[in-house]
């Protein structure tokens, strides 16, 4: 039991409360779209899937395809080489330079994108630009993008949306640091859930008791997700201007060791599939690679791997491009093991949940979704409390149309992604994505203004919601996607689970709704329904 | 959070914008003081990896301690590696 001042208490109460109100709705957007793209990998897999999975990341006959694409390029685009596995394990790969402005600035990568169907080894895409022309024009993966996008930055232009995630990531950790200490009786508030008919107390002990659960998830989540955002935004180019005068080629010596001698003289390039086995051997999946330099005597390739089982922290390796020599681990930062590359390296485990496969990435989805809860219940509970003053029934209406709006304009983008990918919508795939995104939030936006009952609000999206998680699988396997009987086979597992979780979730929304409305008395008129933490 | 409304707008400015400078130049500021060990990394990176816990430490002194305390301890930390980082960048011009 925490003892503080009256006056402290009232502090933390305020700080925890008003931060609530000012941040909780966007802090709500960005958790539920974190939450979500925990799986973002998987929902690209499940909504454009190869015929058959791809049992490995950059399987054998990933050399073969980059002396292809090598060969297809000009020079000045074999600079610099990243290659990822994206949708459905497809193989994507990035020959580019960084294009020099007048002003000797690094304004933009430029180069070509190669997608590889790694199962027959053909190109089935290729793009030639500037990163952004060629991010407008690619397909693939660009559903699971566009929900990391809400994620990082609200779809906001760097640094700004990075500042704006920035600061809703302290207020968490400020929700979760003032919320710890308001607690009066840490363990029984984590059991204590009284039901008493959706009074205020009620609401308060399902919202303490969930916050309870979750609150050291909740400031991890906050500590590394504030870290992300930060220090994109303005820490490292502060500190690499104080520690290093401005001198970004000496910051980059530093982090990433002295580069070789330049030896423009070209050199076969060894093996790459050899280099992969080479790492899959010490026991890891293999996740992406680096070229630099390709097919010249000062070539360097690196090899980064998911971690392997019992470890927590993910790991690179450095090859000799021409002997295909294993050169060692490379540290995330600097040129030895040092406490802050470990630092570093842990964010990512922590922040993403990606250190145990499946298992922790749904510990983490669940976390996150409580943590998503918890908004919306803290700000249903503020509403509770000032049940009487009308005013803050807008803020009741606002929350509703964030809780199930958003989610709901994800599964309309969702539907844009499949329409286009199918040929049914043309044009660019982010544009359209955008269009029934911004198009149903619009839609429930009105709803959740116009409709004289706040019951009415929340029913009418939660049955819409229910309904389009329904008809996203519906629409998938109508556009021509790999049914249930052949993903299975496939082993296209994302494709089989995330059809059984949407239409489960689907379904348990239709039928907690039936439930409510049968339980809720006529005419109640100040409902916060779903947001009611104390419904069964 | 209790006083006039001068103390109330100073204890908002204070918590708000302050501790955000303040925050940024104490995070600059240590990497000219923090060892930087045999990888030449920890005295840049371990001041970036805290700068949350910077951020909400400050915060929470400003908000619950008293008002003309938090502010010169605030002012003077923030001082100190102000005057850090000038000294510094103005040895690397010479």
């Amino acid at each position: 039991m925490l003892k503080l001042q009256q006056k402290t208490t009232q502090t933390m109460l305020a700080l925890h409360g008003w931060g609530a109100v000012i941040f909780g709705l966007l802090l709500y957007w960005v958790i539920l779209t974190g939450t979500i793209a925990v799986f973002a990998d998987d929902i690209n897999d499940w909504a454009s899937p190869l015929p058959a999975a791809i049992p490995e990341t950059l399987p054998l006959g990933t050399d073969a395809m980059l002396r292809k694409a090598a060969a297809d390029v000009a020079p000045e685009y074999l600079d610099e080489l990243t290659v990822f596995a994206t949708a459905g394990g497809r193989i994507r790969a990035f020959f580019h330079t960084h294009a020099e402005a007048v002003d000797g600035e690094h304004p933009e990568e430029e180069g070509v994108l190669f997608v590889f169907d790694p199962a027959s080894g053909d190109i089935l895409q290729r793009f030639e630009g500037t990163q952004s022309e060629i991010e407008a024009q690619s397909h693939y993966g660009k559903l699971g993008h566009f929900l990391v996008e809400w994620h990082v930055q609200l779809h906001v232009p760097s640094p700004w949306g990075l500042m704006l995630t920035g600061i809703l990531g302290m207020s968490l950790l400020v929700a979760c640091v003032s919320g710890f200490a308001m607690h009066r009786h840490l363990i029984k508030d984590a059991f204590l859930r009284r039901r008493r008919g959706g009074d205020v107390l009620s609401h308060k002990d399902a919202h303490v008791m969930a916050s309870t659960w979750n609150l050291p998830f909740a400031f991890i989540l906050a500590f590394t997700g504030s870290f992300y955002s930060l220090a994109g935004a303005f820490a490292i180019p502060a500190i690499a201007m104080v520690a290093f005068g401005g001198d970004q080629v000496k910051l980059i010596e530093t982090v990433q060791g002295l580069p070789p001698a330049e030896d423009r003289r070209p050199a076969e390039m060894a093996n790459i599939d050899t280099m992969l086995e080479d790492v899959r051997a010490a026991g890891h999946r293999t996740r992406f690679l680096t070229v630099d330099h390709w097919g010249r005597q000062d070539a360097r390739i690196s090899v980064f791997p998911w971690q392997a089982e019992g470890e927590l922290l993910p790991k690179g390796y450095a090859f000799d491009a021409q002997t295909g020599e294993n050169l060692g681990e490379k540290p995330a930062l600097g040129q030895s093991p040092s406490l802050g590359s470990d630092l570093v390296a842990l964010m990512g485990p922590l922040h993403f949940g990606n250190f145990a496969g499946w298992l922790s990435k749904t510990v983490w989805f669940a976390l996150g979704f409580a943590g998503a809860y918890v908004c919306i219940s803290g700000l249903a509970l503020w509403v509770k409390r000032r049940e009487q003053q009308k005013t803050w029934q807008y803020l009741l209406r606002a929350t509703l149309w964030s809780a199930w709006g958003l989610p709901l304009a994800l599964v309309a983008a969702a539907a844009a992604y499949l329409l286009q990918q199918a040929g049914v919508l043309a044009g660019a795939v982010e544009p359209l994505m955008f269009k029934a995104f911004g198009l149903c939030l619009a839609l429930s936006g009105i709803l959740a203004g116009i409709v004289r009952r706040v019951t009415g609000v929340r029913r009418i999206l939660v049955i819409s919601l229910g309904l389009g998680l329904c008809a996203l699988v519906a629409l998938r396997l109508l556009l021509g996607g790999p049914g249930w009987v052949s993903a299975a086979t496939g082993g296209l597992t994302a494709v089989v689970v995330l059809d059984v979780a949407l239409l489960l979730g689907g379904a348990w929304l239709l039928r907690r709704e039936w439930r409510q409305t049968q339980a809720l008395p006529e005419g109640s008129l100040i409902d916060t329904g779903d947001m009611e933490v104390n419904t069964p | 959070m209790a006083g006039t409304r001068t103390e109330k707008i100073w204890r908002f400015v204070l918590a708000g914008p302050l501790v955000l400078l303040a925050t940024l130049i104490i995070m600059a500021g240590s990497s000219l003081w923090l060892p930087a060990g045999q990888a030449q990394v920890n005295n840049f990176v371990i001041p970036v990896v805290l700068l949350p816990a910077i951020w909400a430490v400050l915060f929470f002194y400003s908000v619950l301690d008293r008002l003309g305390r938090a502010s010169v301890v605030i002012i003077i930390l923030t001082a100190v590696h102000a005057a850090l980082i000038a000294q510094h960048l103005l040895q690397a011009q010479q």
